[in-house]
């Protein structure tokens, strides 16, 4: 709250240029103009999508429908522009409306409906991919449109654009969590949804607006993604859902609900994906992508529960000379 | 060298002194305590002695509760000793605790809401059959048998979330009690009692005293502990400052070492009631134990409502504040007929509601006090939705000064601060809001006096100003001083309305007293 940099990014922060630094000296090309404009790109997508599962959790729900979500949202951008012809000043304004929409269900269902959020959302993950499939026969729809991918690959001054929606996006979720009313909630709801209620806040409404939210980054996400690689498919996104939230985790966001910093969340995709760049310059297998990343999640949320435990540890051993003092003084006097 | 350790030459209780006086039960000695940005233990030294009732008192946020912790094993000191029998032991955990023969009721719930009042009872050491099957039978009877000696009356199948705050606690002394132990800890175990329950505790606190038991109480209630206590230690920012042993318990003496000056007056109560009506009841019931409440309240007034522990108080703010349905009768507000469906409609029309348990329904744990102070009054803080943080900024740090909160509450979120801290914060949100019409329950619960007055004078600020206040306590005195009139609940039900100064403390405790069955429990069938 009311600090946007605060103390909670100074571990994500640190965990980021950590990592950075192995994967810089055990590379040769991590520091490559080339490598780092990749990166930017490669971080885009999943920290777009971040926002809007750091913003659920933010609330104490959880989100796991976004990757189906982004390859439904591609195959219904590629039917729109392959087999309607719409144009697409107006086929991604509707991909966007699509994606909150299906948000709001969800939301609706979670916070109405009194389905936790995992289950409603675990549900979507099977659904939407399911949903996905019922396009084009199953399969992939290629080159969409020419003037697509110039929205992933184009740049502005030199700065591949990515980075300016990455910019954009991330200050105006700052700016909702940390100065409006909307942010506020979402932290109440999160951090005390009994005491949200007798306070007046409508805990429901702010629930299914944060699957809102979470519903259009996905959009976001997926029209991204179809430039990228100018089609659509059933297949895309495959566990994006879950870089996307362990992306949340490794910035310090409480599954309890909450606790966390937005910003914070970019960090923890960039070392989410610096991670994933090492290995692969690294050459290393995508099995053992997998494993690291599993690896990462489990020590970000460690670290989170063993705080108390570890500032004591450093207590104790950076005290130890004055307090055997004391007891010494005592038994002397 | 970690505290403790092996047993060293000369223990600090020095074998000339062990002739006279006999060895403390369990001794610190020069504890101290810190956490991050505050000494909560200053070299602290305490003895307990067998059969004795030893009082722990001071400010809130003084250090008691920490030191409490430090003796149940729920953190390890950082300095100092701990005597067992004038052994030093290092107390790793709660685990060890227990098998120390300590048993702990703290100042916060360790209940689990979700499991039945005998599981609760006995939860961690339920009492096991030949086949180690959990033996239900025994569950059940013994767990009676203790809520028996407590005399009272709570089915030992209940679902422990479902009882009242005050029966919940019940529940928690009746844990500790089942123990057996040797030495028995209270953190403010009355905070939500009726002066009933607490003779009744009391009661089997002497007799576990007379039976050797060593009892650290603590409580704010002062007239309560000048009734029980055999010996005081008083804390002030973590030090001792006054070491039992003294003889005498002088209540105004304790007061003036606790806050460090004279207190003059207890209640200052102001007269601000008119005669314009506000708010207005007539016959309203709910399902949830309301079953005729009709009254009306006046600008600047403020309404006690009196009765015992479950006779329906906290049932009926809660009608009051559209938590439960109605299914009969109807709330007027300034002469309109209006309809609470939910909180935020209430909310909305001006009434705000202070509830009784801070904890579950009252605190953003996530939030500094800033963040908990204004979440009642966002809308009023935001333009097109944009909050003013400047004005939240503001208009915080006058109340955190106001209300003497400690001023850690600014940096820290409130999980860090101590309980009575904490109350201050949730009467704070409302202070803050432009609410009309507050229900406070049990306002004063678990703060100090210091905190106690200035909550006092809070109330005439706020019926100065020509708000009205509804007034749940189960302290009488602070009831009949702080209220204009005062409404008797027995059963759900308003039965009579009087004037407070007409009411003397006897009168209270015999009006509110259940003339027809005592201890049940169903209002609905009491009257069929
Ligand atoms: N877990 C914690 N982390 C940091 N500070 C804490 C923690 N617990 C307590 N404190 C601080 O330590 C001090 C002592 O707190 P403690 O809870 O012991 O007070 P107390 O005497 O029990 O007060 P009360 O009467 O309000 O219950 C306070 O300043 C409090 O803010
Ligand atoms: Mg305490």
């Amino acid at each position: 709250m009311r600090r946007v940099f605060d103390t909670q990014l100074i571990g994500p922060f640190a965990a980021m240029v950590i990592v950075a630094l192995i994967v810089a000296l055990t590379t040769d090309r991590f520091l490559n103009p080339g490598n780092l404009s990749n990166l930017s790109l490669q971080v885009s997508i999943v920290a777009l999508i971040a926002i809007g599962s750091t913003i659920v959790i933010f609330a104490a729900g959880i989100d796991l429908s976004s990757g189906s979500m982004v390859a439904l949202l591609t195959m219904i951008l590629a039917q729109m522009l392959k087999f309607m012809d719409l144009p697409l000043a107006l086929a991604i304004p509707l991909i966007l409306i699509i994606g909150a929409s299906l948000g709001l269900l969800l939301g609706l269902i979670t916070a109405y409906g009194r389905i936790p959020s995992f289950i409603t959302t675990l549900a979507a993950l099977i659904a939407f991919r399911g949903l996905a499939l019922t396009f084009n026969n199953g399969s992939p729809i290629f080159s969409l449109d020419p003037a697509l991918e110039p929205i992933f690959y184009g740049k502005l001054i030199g700065i591949p654009l990515p980075f300016f929606y990455l910019v954009f996006f991330y200050g105006l979720a700052a700016f909702t969590m940390n100065f409006t009313k909307l942010g506020r909630e979402i932290y109440a709801v999160g951090g005390n949804p009994a005491a949200a209620v007798l306070t007046g806040i409508n805990v429901r409404k702010v629930q299914a607006t944060t699957f809102v939210i979470a519903g259009f980054m996905t959009a976001v996400g997926a029209v991204l993604m179809a430039a990228r690689l100018n089609s659509g498919s059933p297949n895309y996104g495959q566990t994006l859902e879950l870089q996307a939230i362990a992306a949340a985790v490794v910035g310090g966001a409480s599954l309890a609900g909450g606790r966390g910093n937005i910003l914070a969340t970019l960090m923890g995709a960039m070392t989410i994906v610096i991670v994933q760049n090492g290995l692969n310059l690294n050459a290393a297998p995508s099995s053992v992508q997998n494993i690291v990343l599993g690896v990462i999640i489990l020590l970000a949320v460690g670290i989170d529960m063993w705080r108390a435990e570890i500032s004591a540890l450093m207590a104790r051993i950076f005290r130890r000379t004055p307090k055997a003092q004391t007891a010494s003084e005592k038994k002397a006097a | 060298m970690p505290p403790g350790g092996e047993t060293p030459p000369f223990g600090p209780s020095g074998e000339n002194k062990a002739m006279t006086a006999p060895i403390p039960l369990w001794e610190f000695v020069d504890v101290s305590k810190a956490y991050p940005g505050v000494l909560a233990n200053d070299r602290v030294c305490i003895k307990l002695l067998a059969g004795s009732i030893h009082g722990l008192l001071g400010e809130n946020g003084c250090g008691k509760s920490t030191l409490i912790k430090t003796l149940s094993g729920v953190q390890q000191p950082d300095s100092g000793q701990i005597l067992f029998n004038g052994q030093p032991v290092v107390i790793s955990d709660p685990q060890a605790a227990r098998q120390l023969g300590i048993a702990t009721v703290f100042q916060e719930f360790s209940i689990v809401p979700t499991l039945s009042v005998g599981e609760n009872i006995f939860l961690g050491n339920m009492p096991r059959s030949r086949f180690g099957v959990i033996d239900w039978k025994k569950v059940h009877a013994d767990s009676a048998a203790v809520l028996a000696e407590l005399e009272v009356d709570i089915p030992t199948e209940a679902i422990t979330g479902s009882l009242s705050v005050g029966e919940q606690q019940l529940v928690e002394i009746a844990k500790a009690v089942a123990m057996d132990a040797r030495m028995i800890i209270l953190d403010e175990p009355t905070a939500a009692l009726g002066e009933d329950e607490i003779e009744r505790l009391h009661g089997l606190l002497r007799k576990m005293r007379d039976r050797g038991v060593a009892i650290l109480y603590v409580s704010h209630r002062l007239d309560e502990v000048e009734r029980i206590v055999d010996e005081v230690t008083i804390l002030r920012n973590g030090r001792v400052v006054r070491a039992s042993g003294e003889t005498k318990i002088n209540v105004s003496e304790i007061v003036s070492a606790m806050v460090g000056e004279d207190i003059a007056e207890h209640y200052p109560k102001e007269r601000n009631a008119t005669q314009e009506v506000v708010f207005e009841a007539r016959g309203l019931a709910t399902n949830a134990g309301v079953t005729d409440v009709s009254f009306t309240l006046h600008r600047g007034e403020v309404l006690g409502l009196g009765g015992v522990l479950g006779s329906g108080r906290t049932e009926i703010a809660r009608a009051l504040f559209g938590t439960d349905d109605l299914t009969a009768g109807e709330v007027r507000l300034n002469g309109r007929k209006v309809k609470f469906r939910a909180e935020t409609d209430a909310i909305r029309a001006g009434l705000a509601l202070v509830p009784e348990n801070r904890k579950f329904d009252g605190l953003f744990f996530n939030f500094r006090a800033s963040g908990n102070i204004t979440a009642a009054s966002l809308g009023g803080l935001a333009r097109f939705g944009v909050l003013d943080l400047k004005a939240e900024e503001k208009g915080t740090r006058d109340l955190i000064r106001d209300l003497e909160i400690s001023s850690q509450a600014e940096e820290k979120t409130v999980n860090f601060l101590s309980g009575g801290n904490q109350q201050k914060i949730v009467i704070a949100r409302w202070l803050f809001s432009d609410a009309q019409v507050l229900i406070l329950d049990e306002p004063t619960q678990g703060i100090d006096i210091g905190a106690k007055i200035a909550v006092y004078k809070l109330i005439n600020k706020l019926t100065r100003a020509g708000k009205s206040i509804i007034l749940i306590s189960s302290d009488h005195d602070e009831l009949l001083a702080m209220s204009d009139r005062i409404a008797i609940v027995q059963h759900g039900a308003i039965k009579r309305t009087v004037n407070a100064a007409e009411l003397s403390h006897d009168d209270l405790v015999r009006a509110s007293a259940d003339p027809i069955d005592h201890n049940h429990r169903h209002p609905e069938e009491a009257l069929a």
